[in-house]
């Protein structure tokens, strides 16, 4: 039997942040990947001849203290993209960029606000990140200094920060996006396409309680309203893949982890579903929290106070995706572009989802990399009231189709090749539990120390041994690597 | 309206009619009879010399059942569960994550994946709790299923009037399906007294027929009606403890030091460090296991002697508990506290004044010499007293 000091579980960007650490370190490391390619949730796929898409996550880039770490550069990390626009569509179908010349043909004093608001939206999210730099306390019962220092770092941030924007910053984490946004702009036009980049990934609406923690969230991760490195996912992984080899990890692809192998609540390997066991010192597992703890240990060998906690963990995917092949003659502006008309529509595009049905005027955001085009399709609740995935995705391109081309009326006509991704081929091609891209929902409940579970935000979990370095804990969700850093460090 | 009223049992027609002080308790939102006479003597000495019939009905009962009935209980309890025998009867304890007692009770191999887990307080969501994933179905019969306690030395003579199979070949902590008067029940030998005894199940529709034919049977035994205040008296004697008498749950227990593990309790013999897989407690249990138990529950003998000396500086002879005293009382060594009795009761076997107490290290060890709190005319007091073995009393019949 094979011995590694590491075996990290999944090869997305997190568990390869990880693997790439530890194997700097100088550590003898194994990444296990289930699919035949990296990448994990962020990846850029062919799904037919110059059909190369980012399947799930648009672009995105890691934070920069990782980039540094690990020389990500001199592994073929490109350097960002130059900024793109943010777009929504008015009534009249015309493009609106976010910015201040474009929103002065709405409202003066909207234009005159938008600088105020990016200026503290950015100091939000550099609080923000200071908290995602840092591994949280087991909170309530371990406030001690050894833990705390990372809340301490984040308490000095936030007093830096002085006291207006510490106040606004936290009074905003539990507000809605409604209303966070209702205290800077007048046009619903503007204020539903910021709305839409809080509730983009989460199965929230605009109206929802939280939902200005997920603005901040969402801003900090793409530096922006706009996604950055649109279509090149994938390069991020790939560079990462190469550090984690240069620095001397393995990395198998098919290779399907079935359980992780426990002794007395210590963790001493993995099986693979082909049966083979591969032994190491310590596991990551950049799995989602559920699928690691409740799949692969196993509740039976877990506390039961721990496994009601991981059990009631929300994962609620409503993501859908429907990637298009075009002959280019599609209409859509290049950036990110939004179908947003208005709060309410978007809080009753969620509202579906309460009754697992689908938004029949759903939100939409659409990328293009030349002819190809990504829509992000929310809601498509993971868990339907009735029907069956492999039919009802049918019914989810027709409308994510029907409702561009309203406002793209070539897009129809140009469309040549399709390919669609309903939450549970998130979920099977993937591996994200209930089609929840962010391994777990990013709500008050489930951020800082309360996540994955409360008391458990140190990486660890009661076997020993196992780590968890994914999306699910603390500094995940979306594309940063803070978890997978993070979780590399808790073990030194 | 919500009804806040107690339940009665199925045995309230004849326990009712019997029970001449109406001295009743409650149990478990139960009436249950604390003594059927208005002194507790004679239903005392029936336990220890005859046969004791005691209505325990309200203790609470789960039937657990399915193919991972066993691998339940295996996690959730500290005994070896797997290797327990379809007909056998477990004694144990269960504990949260930090190895802190919550309840005990016995399990029950009914059939090889049907079990019966008796507890003192509701457990449903534990239970629950713990078996996820698992394919087992947790169901509570308390109201369903009536239960007589049958203990005395007289006891299997009766029992073998009335079974259709006799008891003979019974074993101590094992249990057979019979009939009486016509009627299913399950017989246990199993009961909370420390004497010879049975355990007697079944349906509730069916408890009166089972009542009469054993004191009919019983007559000629000097069978009696026992409230369970003497019952009280006699599980001292037998070094037997109530949860939220002697311990408190961890699952409600204000503040940490309010809680006991398993070996505090002296239940070394329930904790079955050696079994396979994960249990409930496990890593905490190791480790006060290698480390040591802060705490220890011994029993203690309060010296007549002394206890005449206290008395006869104010004129009485001693004066001794008529039943069982549920309330704690501090125990020192030279003036300083060492723990507390949290049950104390005059034996009348024993014509000794015994305690079940909780003293720190290094104080639980067995002849070291304590003082106990009794007070003596208004005054409180510190008897002498020494930590002696528990059980203070196991006849020989108990097992054989």
């Amino acid at each position: 039997m094979s011995h590694y000091d590491n075996i990290i579980i999944g090869a997305g960007h997190n568990g390869l942040v990880a693997a790439a650490y530890l194997a700097k370190q100088g550590k003898k490391v194994l990444v296990l990947e289930r699919r035949s390619i990296i990448g994990g949730s962020v990846v850029t796929e062919s799904f037919g001849d110059n059909f190369s898409v980012d399947s799930l996550h648009t672009g995105g880039t890691l934070r920069p203290d990782i980039i540094k770490d690990l020389k990500l550069a001199s592994y073929g990390l490109q350097p960002d993209s130059a900024p793109q626009p943010f777009i929504t569509l008015l009534a009249d179908g015309s493009p609106l960029t976010l910015d201040v010349e474009s929103i002065k043909r709405i409202s003066e004093k909207d234009a005159a606000r938008f600088p105020e608001f990016v200026r503290f939206m950015n100091k939000a999210a550099q609080i923000m990140d200071v908290t995602y730099s840092t591994i949280m306390p087991r909170l309530p019962m371990n406030f001690g200094f050894k833990e705390g220092y990372g809340l301490l770092e984040w308490a000095l941030e936030l007093k830096l920060a002085g006291r207006k924007d510490m106040l606004n910053f936290i009074r905003a984490l539990p507000m809605t996006a409604q209303e966070l946004v209702e205290e800077y702009f007048e046009s619903d036009i503007v204020k539903a396409a910021i709305c839409a980049v809080a509730i983009h990934g989460s199965t929230l609406g605009p109206m929802g309680a939280g939902t200005g923690y997920t603005l901040i969230h969402s801003w900090m991760n793409r530096g922006g309203l706009a996604h950055k490195n649109v279509g090149k996912a994938g390069e991020i992984t790939t560079a990462l893949a190469n550090a984690v080899k240069a620095f001397g990890g393995e990395i198998r692809t098919e290779a399907e982890v079935a359980s992780i192998k426990i002794e007395n609540q210590i963790a001493k390997g993995v099986v693979l579903i082909n049966g083979e066991e591969i032994s190491a010192n310590q596991i990551f597992s950049a799995a989602d929290p559920k699928h690691t703890l409740l799949k692969l240990v196993g509740a039976q060998d877990l506390p039961p106070e721990f496994v009601w906690h991981t059990q009631s963990i929300k994962m609620r995917g409503s993501v859908a995706k429907i990637h298009l092949q075009t002959n280019g003659n599609h209409g859509i502006p290049e950036g990110t572009l939004v179908v947003a008309p208005s709060i309410k529509y978007l809080e009753k595009a969620y509202d579906a989802t309460k009754y697992g049905e689908v938004s029949e005027e759903p939100y939409l955001e659409v990328t293009t990399s030349g002819n190809t085009i990504s829509i992000h399709f929310q809601f498509a609740p993971y868990a339907l009231k009735s029907g069956d995935w492999k039919l009802e995705i049918k019914k989810v391109e027709e409308l994510a189709i029907n409702s561009l081309s309203e406002y793209f009326p070539n897009l129809r006509a140009s469309i040549s090749n399709l390919k669609s991704l309903s939450p549970l081929d998130l979920e099977q091609t993937y591996g994200l539990t209930e089609g929840d891209l962010n391994h777990g929902q990013l709500m008050l409940d489930q951020f800082l120390f309360m996540r994955p579970i409360p008391g458990w935000s140190n990486h660890k979990t009661p076997i020993d041994n196992l780590y968890l370095c994914g999306s699910g804990v603390h500094g995940g969700g979306g594309v940063s690597g803070a978890a997978g850093r993070n979780a590399a460090k808790s073990v030194r | 309206m919500l009804n806040l009223n107690l339940k009665t049992t199925p045995f309230h027609e004849r326990t009712s009619a019997l029970c001449q002080p109406q001295n009743w308790r409650k149990w478990a939102g139960y009436f249950v009879v604390g003594s059927y006479e208005h002194v507790l003597d004679r239903e005392y000495w029936a336990i220890r010399n005859s046969a004791a019939l005691i209505d325990v009905s309200p203790l609470i009962k789960y039937v657990i059942k399915g193919k991972d009935a066993a691998a339940l209980l295996h996690r959730v309890t500290t005994r070896n569960v797997h290797k327990m025998k379809v007909g056998q009867v477990a004694y144990t304890g269960w504990c949260d994550e930090e190895g802190k007692m919550i309840d005990d009770g016995t399990i029950s191999r009914l059939e090889d994946s049907t079990f019966r887990l008796t507890a003192a307080e509701p457990n449903l969501r534990w239970l629950t709790m713990n078996a996820v994933g698992m394919d087992v179905s947790i169901t509570e019969v308390t109201d369903d299923v009536a239960a007589l306690s049958f203990q005395g030395p007289n006891t299997r003579k009766v029992l073998n009037k009335v079974t259709e199979k006799p008891v003979d070949e019974l074993k101590y902590f094992r249990l057979m399906t019979n009939k009486i008067n016509g009627v299913d029940v399950t017989i246990s030998r199993t009961g909370y007294t420390g004497d010879l005894g049975y355990e007697i199940w079944m349906d509730k529709k069916d408890a009166l027929k089972v009542w009469d034919a054993l004191m009919e049977s019983g007559s000629d035994y000097g069978i009696t009606p026992v409230g369970i205040l003497a019952m009280d008296m006699a599980r001292v004697e037998a070094g037997l403890f109530m949860l939220d008498v002697d311990y408190t749950s961890a699952s409600h227990a204000w503040i940490e030091s309010q809680k006991s593990s398993p070996f505090e309790l002296g239940l070394d013999w329930t904790v079955a460090l050696d079994k396979p897989g994960y249990f409930v407690g496990r890593r905490a249990l190791e480790k006060e296991k290698r480390e040591g138990s802060a705490w220890k529950m011994v029993g203690l003998a309060v010296d007549w002697v002394g206890m005449e000396k206290l008395f006869g500086k104010v004129g009485l002879p001693p004066q001794i508990p008529g039943s069982a005293i549920r309330g704690s009382l501090p125990v020192m060594v030279g003036g300083v506290h060492v723990g507390y009795a949290s049950t104390s009761t005059w034996s009348p076997l024993l014509k000794t004044y015994i305690a079940l107490a909780h003293l720190q290290k290094p104080y639980y060890e067995i002849g070291t010499d304590v003082t106990m709190e009794i007070t003596v005319e208004h005054h409180r007091r510190q008897a002498p007293a020494k930590v002696v073995k528990l059980p203070f009393y196991e006849p020989e019949w108990k097992k054989k």
